[in-house]
């Protein structure tokens, strides 16, 4: 694996863990009420995905 | 000059995308889906505007009311209202990306005039449909644009009246403002799908959706923004007094801006010309000789004999102009002896560009008045011209 398929790769690992933070407070939102903060951590959730899809593009993971 | 100029903005946005394509990779260019972006909007304003629908009450004494239950009372009203705001300026930013895109790229030569004309006429209903969403609201900012509108359309002469009238259900404020508003934002939005079907109709392979990085990111950031940027209302609107002072959404109320400079007629004038002059635009730039060679080549026809059904062409033709039909007998080479089916040129549909012609490995279509020989005469001139 090269340096940049380490480093996209680690970005994932990341927003991976990004991800599950938020999805940790989603559940707080739901359960506490703050619904504003359970729309804006599934919107992060979202776009830690579609960075997810781009480092695995550009890492050469998937894709042409 | 104008040519000048264009060239010049097509240089700068092949720069952008290039730009853009070394930190993205060619296919997940969001510049190459912007009509795709709008499209994904416009959905995401759909389906987010049914929610809304059902709780709304088009009446004056109940509009607010309606609105701040939905914000306070309905789980997640305020992040689904939220959604549809953000969404709707998404929406027009998406459709002026593609709008300037496409007139600095020359999107609108031969016969994609259609298209440009429904993408024009899409964003002056996307505009409409956005002002009547404020309206909606009834807060103070909606009947300060009541009035505003109001006052700017009673400033045209002759039909000035009627037209307000017409859409505001009266001369002041009356009770069919708010149901009126309503129709007027929904029903515009069910002919956008007819503009888009227009709009698609001649463009063999459009890009109706992003991909999915990009479907992904768009809904992100609307609810994102839904939930750090909560939306609110303005104070509710006052039968007794009119505020003074307009709060701005500078994507859909800026032409209102504009009455601070200009008298009310004067920026209706500015807003037709600017309207019309986009809908001028496919027709501003003379076609040069190279290009009305090609387009005097005469419709393209099919040589029956040689047509093998292999649908290459049918594929290719970017103006929807081939159609496929059961062969009705064997063509002649041993090619075409087989075939089961048959391309057919539809000629008001042919731009005479000689995409086909290319398309085809067999020699089954060709340019009546473009033929090969002509093709060899126009190179060996050109190279006598060079030397």
């Amino acid at each position: 694996m090269g340096d940049r398929a380490a480093a996209y790769g680690a970005g994932i690992v990341l927003l991976a863990l990004l991800s599950l933070l938020c999805v940790i407070g989603i559940v707080w939102g739901e359960l506490t009420g703050h619904r504003l903060v359970t729309g804006a951590l599934v919107g992060v959730v979202l776009l830690a995905y579609s960075f997810v899809l781009l480092f695995l593009r550009k890492g050469g993971f998937t894709g042409v | 000059m104008y040519k000048r100029l264009l060239r010049r903005l097509l240089g700068w946005t092949l720069a952008l995308d290039v730009w853009v394509n070394r930190v993205y990779p060619a296919d997940f260019n969001p510049l190459y889906y912007t009509g795709g972006l709008s499209n994904l909007f416009l959905t995401i304003l759909v389906l987010s505007g049914i929610f809304l629908f059902f709780y709304y009450v088009p009446s004056f004494n109940d509009a607010y009311t309606s609105v701040q239950f939905i914000t306070a009372e309905v789980p997640y009203g305020q992040i689904i209202r939220g959604i549809h705001r953000y969404a709707a300026d998404g929406f027009i930013i998406a459709i002026l990306l593609h709008f300037f895109r496409n007139w600095f790229t020359e999107r609108f030569r031969f016969s994609r005039d259609e298209p440009w004309i429904s993408g024009m006429m899409l964003l002056v209903f996307a505009g409409f449909i956005g002002v009547t969403g404020y309206v909606l609201v009834w807060d103070q900012r909606s009947a300060l644009l009541v009035a505003m509108t109001g006052n700017s359309l009673a400033s045209i002469p002759l039909v000035g009246g009627w037209l307000r009238s017409a859409l505001f259900g009266g001369t002041g404020l009356t009770n069919l403002l708010l149901p009126r508003m309503l129709y007027l934002h929904i029903g515009p939005a069910v002919f956008l799908y007819i503009l888009l079907w227009w709009h698609y109709v001649r463009i063999r392979h459009p890009k109706v959706w992003p991909p999915a990085v990009w479907t992904l990111f768009a809904l992100g950031i609307v609810m994102l923004l839904a939930g750090v940027l909560p939306v609110t209302s303005q104070p509710p609107a006052s039968a007794l007094s009119t505020p003074g002072r307009l709060a701005v959404d500078w994507f859909f109320l800026l032409p209102y801006v504009g009455l601070k400079y200009l008298p009310p007629l004067g920026l209706i004038l500015v807003g037709a010309v600017i309207v019309a002059y986009g809908l001028y635009i496919p027709y501003q730039l003379p076609e040069t000789e190279t290009e009305l060679g090609i387009r005097d080549s005469g419709v393209a026809q099919v040589i029956d004999a040689n047509c093998t059904g292999c649908e290459l062409c049918y594929y290719d033709c970017p103006y929807d102009a081939i159609v496929m039909v059961p062969s009705p007998h064997p063509g002649v080479t041993k090619a075409a002896q087989a075939r089961k089916l048959l391309a057919v040129v539809l000629e008001s549909r042919c731009v005479e560009c000689g995409i086909c012609i290319g398309a085809c490995p067999f020699e089954a279509l060709e340019l009546p008045r473009y033929l090969e020989r002509d093709i060899h005469e126009k190179v060996l001139s050109a190279c006598r011209s060079e030397t």
